[in-house]
């Protein structure tokens, strides 16, 4: 063999290695690319499933139009009452202590008009505490709204909360035992279970705790329950905190709060 | 090309260790996320760092990214790409912890899963600093020397082995190492 021979073949055999490591590195490279985009893909478009309504979901009859609430006492409010939204998630133990202190209180200024109550569902607990119970109670009590029992089913959701934060709520308790103490029966019990079942409100309940995730970190800088805005502006809970609620004015000293933070 | 020498110079199993290190950190994050994107995404969104309709993407995302970079650091695949994206990825986590903890907005940093508002007494943003921190240091060590054994590189990347050679290997014929 001719040096010149030699040299040649191992130049040959230089370009077919570099070659080959060409190849296999656009492979693998190719392949890692591929997993990623794929996974990626799928990912968002699994993040997004269950955010738009699909067909068979339900919007709850006193849902406001951009989705965001539920009217507790529809068509109540006096001209110019305060619109006051209360956010709070169903396993929040804070939020059960304020509905035991001011939920009274709250339901009897908006049962008289006096303030226009709107109940915003978070359900952001699910993800601390890795359960769903925040949703099904969501849905739960989004389904009574169907049967116009919203507000009963909201208290009692609330007086049934688990003594220990993260137990969550059984589905019997959801689908049974409260329908029978706000008194759904006969055909709208049917129809509550069915609707609690299916899920119908799911896609209501994702986009309330969104959209409230948004306003409260717009408006509170920060996403906590329980939190109340007056006409979009953020009331301060140590003013709450100041009406004792055994107070006889108490009602009216509330009001004065909202009022207060609503600016009006 | 250089021949395997007998000995790996030192620097190449602290380059091993870096990424197991900052590989399994990556893997184990991202696996403990992946099966919860909405808490995934929320983690994001309490940040305040990025519009809102890109946290989304963004909170679905990071956990299959953290996936294939530590698969990609562990077995040693492109490395020195991987160490990159690991490293950009750690200074990511570094900024978006210091601008929280600047802010004043008290959050448990989501990094493995969960993540939420905390007590302003709960944060552990120095100490979550400071491990991310070390991370960086594993990645920026890796990209400065991806070298390393039991890599995937060092299959990708091989010399053509010597069987197929049907010249004979002299000393002469070697080409000079480096």
């Amino acid at each position: 063999m001719t040096q010149n021979n030699r040299e040649r073949l191992r130049q040959a055999q230089a370009a077919a290695a570099k070659q080959q490591r060409l190849t296999r590195a656009v492979g693998v490279g190719a392949a890692v690319l591929a997993v990623l985009i794929i996974g990626v893909v799928i990912a968002v478009l699994f993040q997004n499933q269950g955010k738009s309504a699909t067909a068979g979901s339900v919007t709850p009859p006193h849902a406001t139009s951009d989705g965001r609430a539920i009217e507790v006492y529809p068509g109540k409010a006096k001209a110019g009452a305060p619109v006051v939204e209360l956010f709070f998630d169903y396993q929040c133990p804070v939020c059960k202590q304020f509905e035991g202190l001011y939920g009274g209180l709250m339901n009897t200024l908006a049962s008289s008009g006096e303030i226009d109550l709107r109940y915003r569902t978070m359900t952001f607990l699910d993800q601390n505490l890795s359960n769903d119970a925040s949703v099904r109670a969501g849905i739960a009590a989004t389904c009574a709204d169907v049967a116009g029992s919203y507000g009963a089913f909201h208290n009692e959701i609330f007086a049934n909360q688990p003594a220990q934060e993260g137990a969550g709520y059984e589905d019997t308790l959801l689908r049974d035992t409260i329908p029978a103490t706000v008194g759904i029966s006969g055909d709208a019990l049917t129809s509550f279970q069915a609707c609690y079942d299916k899920q119908s409100t799911k896609a209501f309940v994702n986009t309330s705790n969104e959209l409230g995730t948004q306003d409260l970190l717009a408006i509170s800088k920060s996403v906590g329950t329980p939190t109340i805005h007056a006409n979009g502006k953020a009331v301060s809970l140590s003013d709450v905190g100041a009406v004792q609620p055994t107070d006889p004015d108490a009602a009216a000293k509330l009001l004065q709060v909202f009022q207060k933070a609503a600016g009006a | 090309m250089t021949a395997v020498p007998a000995r790996r110079p030192w620097q190449e199993w602290v380059t091993l260790a870096a990424r197991l290190v900052l590989g399994g950190v990556l893997l184990v994050a991202g696996l403990l996320k992946v099966t919860q994107l909405d808490a995934s995404v929320q983690s994001v969104r309490l940040y305040q760092l990025l519009p809102w309709e890109v946290t989304a993407a963004v909170g679905a995302a990071l956990p299959i990214v953290e996936i294939i970079v530590g698969l990609l650091l562990i077995t040693g695949t492109f490395t020195r790409l991987s160490a990159v994206a690991g490293s950009l990825l750690m200074l990511a986590f570094i900024i978006g912890i210091a601008s929280v903890w600047a802010r004043g907005i008290s959050i448990d940093c989501g990094c493995f899963g969960g993540g939420g508002e905390v007590e302003a007494s709960q944060t552990q943003y120095p100490a979550e600093i400071a491990r991310d921190l070390g991370l960086l240091l594993a990645g920026a060590w890796t990209v400065w020397r991806p070298r390393s054994p039991f890599a995937v590189d060092g299959w990708l990347f091989a010399a053509p082995a010597p069987s197929d050679d049907p010249v004979p290997t002299n000393e002469d014929d070697k080409e000079p190492t480096r």
